[in-house]
């Protein structure tokens, strides 16, 4: 059952993402294209119209922006995937949960393209690979389990209440500027830092621009409270999706 | 057929809300239904629209659990013979032929197997390979049909889907189906088409309002249900 499950995970996602990839022309170009044309947006206002945030403010501001990126769509994505799939869900006898995992991984994958060209526009820019590209591992894992905790919660929620929908994307674009996506925790003035500090994703950013522009390794231990977090926010919100299983094969699409 | 229960069903209700709004009132498609399913059976399901065969069927699936009564399921897979299950347009024949057996419950290497068996049954030739969008819908049916024969639960769940395609297609399909239910499966069947389960079925349970009326052998359920089918229209 666990192996049949897995394989189903697996192909979906492959389909998921081969479908996209057919519904345009340029089909695969689109996901290096289209980061890089937003990479593109941002150094022409940051750099050259607003010359702000000095020399390391671009590429801590594509940092940011990347990630929160990835971590945005797994959370959105993964969030309306019970929802979308109720004509499936009152068709087959499935585990609720395979539908996010599925836009999960398939966001996941895309992610590891824009991630490319993230790393190449550093390269250029002067931020060199480093031994500490090692830590990203930990931390890929911890940010993914965040947004999978947070995505099962709101993939539990939306089909129950769709009405939640219309609030996400202003609540995320909250969480975003509390979360040092758009600034460095380290310009930000005590006690605020330290406040900003206790919320897991701001700690990841901090880890990642440490990582890629200054190959210092991730302070372990908060980068362990985060995972702490993570995990926790992962088991709760499949925990929810299961309790609220049998509801689903219920309710109208 | 042998006496082993594989499913049991006991005073089973389930309820719908209408709408999605606060202070919604439930229905309840069933109210008080009880069959037992043994290995080897061919249970027919009849009854007048909105009786509620259709939630039977998912009942028994595992697709909806009950919100009153019992279900008894041994360590049997219940799968609805569900068509085009996870279609998705851009995808080739292939393709959502893989994915549509791993979502009836095959194995990857299962679904590998019987790949060329699919391409044939659904006669799509090099179509196979072309992504559905540009099927008809009578080629995305085939293969749809194509896709669903192959599965092969403890227990197969029949929603009324017997035959489907061109007429040509229909003869095969209904014979491809029928000889499934000839080999001994275990079968539930829920049809409009009183000869059909005359035909496939050994045992037939009657529901109406979401209650079981009556469950026995087929001659017997039948006339019994005749009975209060004349009954009714000539009240009306």
């Amino acid at each position: 059952m666990r192996q049949h499950l897995i394989e189903l995970i697996l192909f979906s996602t492959y389909a998921e993402l081969r479908a996209e990839r057919s519904r345009s022309y340029l089909g695969l170009i689109w996901w290096v294209l289209d980061p890089a044309m937003q990479m593109a947006v941002w150094w022409l206002l940051v750099d050259v119209i607003l010359h702000a945030g000095g020399p390391d403010y671009l590429p801590s501001l594509l940092i940011g922006v990347t990630l929160w990126q990835w971590m945005k769509s797994c959370m959105i994505h993964g969030g309306y995937a019970i929802w979308s799939n109720l004509a499936l869900v009152r068709q087959v006898r499935l585990p609720p949960l395979v539908f996010p995992i599925v836009a999960m991984l398939s966001d996941t994958v895309k992610f590891f393209y824009i991630f490319a060209v993230l790393l190449v526009i550093l390269w250029i820019c002067g931020y060199p690979p480093n031994l500490a590209y090692f830590g990203l591992l930990p931390l890929f894992v911890a940010m993914f389990l965040l947004s999978a905790g947070i995505g099962f919660v709101l993939a539990a929620l939306v089909p129950l209440l769709p009405d939640l929908r219309f609030v996400i994307e202003q609540v995320l674009t909250v969480v975003m500027y509390l979360s040092g996506v758009v600034f460095m925790l380290s310009n930000v003035p005590s006690p605020l830092r330290e406040i900003l500090a206790l919320n897991p994703i701001a700690v990841v950013m901090d880890a990642a621009r440490g990582i890629l522009m200054h190959g210092l390794w991730p302070n372990w231990v908060g980068l362990t409270k985060a995972s702490l977090i993570s995990i926790a926010a992962c088991a709760i919100g499949a925990w929810v999706v299961t309790r609220f299983a049998s509801r689903y094969p219920k309710l109208a699409a | 057929m042998t006496n082993e229960v594989l499913v049991e069903l006991r005073n089973v209700g389930v309820a719908f809300s209408a709408q999605r709004r606060l202070n919604d009132n439930q229905f309840w498609a069933l109210e008080d239904v009880s069959v037992t399913l043994r290995r080897g059976e061919r249970l027919g399901v009849i009854g007048r629209n909105g009786a509620g065969k259709s939630t039977l069927l998912r009942v028994i699936a595992g697709i909806l659990a009950p919100d009153r009564g019992v279900v008894k399921r041994g360590p049997v897979s219940c799968q609805l013979l569900s068509l085009a299950l996870g279609f998705t347009p851009h995808l080739s024949g292939r393709d959502n032929a893989v994915l549509s057996g791993l979502m009836l419950g095959l194995r990857r290497r299962e679904i590998t197997q019987r790949l060329p068996a699919i391409r044939e049954f659904s006669e799509l030739g090099d179509f196979f390979e072309q992504p559905i969008a540009a099927y008809s819908s009578g080629m995305t049916m085939r293969l749809a049909f194509s896709v669903a024969i192959q599965v092969e639960p403890d227990v197969l769940l029949i929603d009324e889907v017997l035959a489907v395609g061109d007429a040509e297609f229909q003869q095969k399909s209904g014979a491809a189906l029928r000889a499934r239910m000839g080999e001994g499966h275990t079968v539930v069947l829920v049809s409009h088409d009183e000869s059909q389960i005359a035909t496939l079925c050994d045992r037939v349970l009657w529901i109406e309002h979401g209650k079981s009326v009556l469950e026995g052998s087929r001659d017997d359920v039948f006339a019994a249900y005749h009975r209060d089918l004349h009954l009714v229209e000539a009240a009306a």
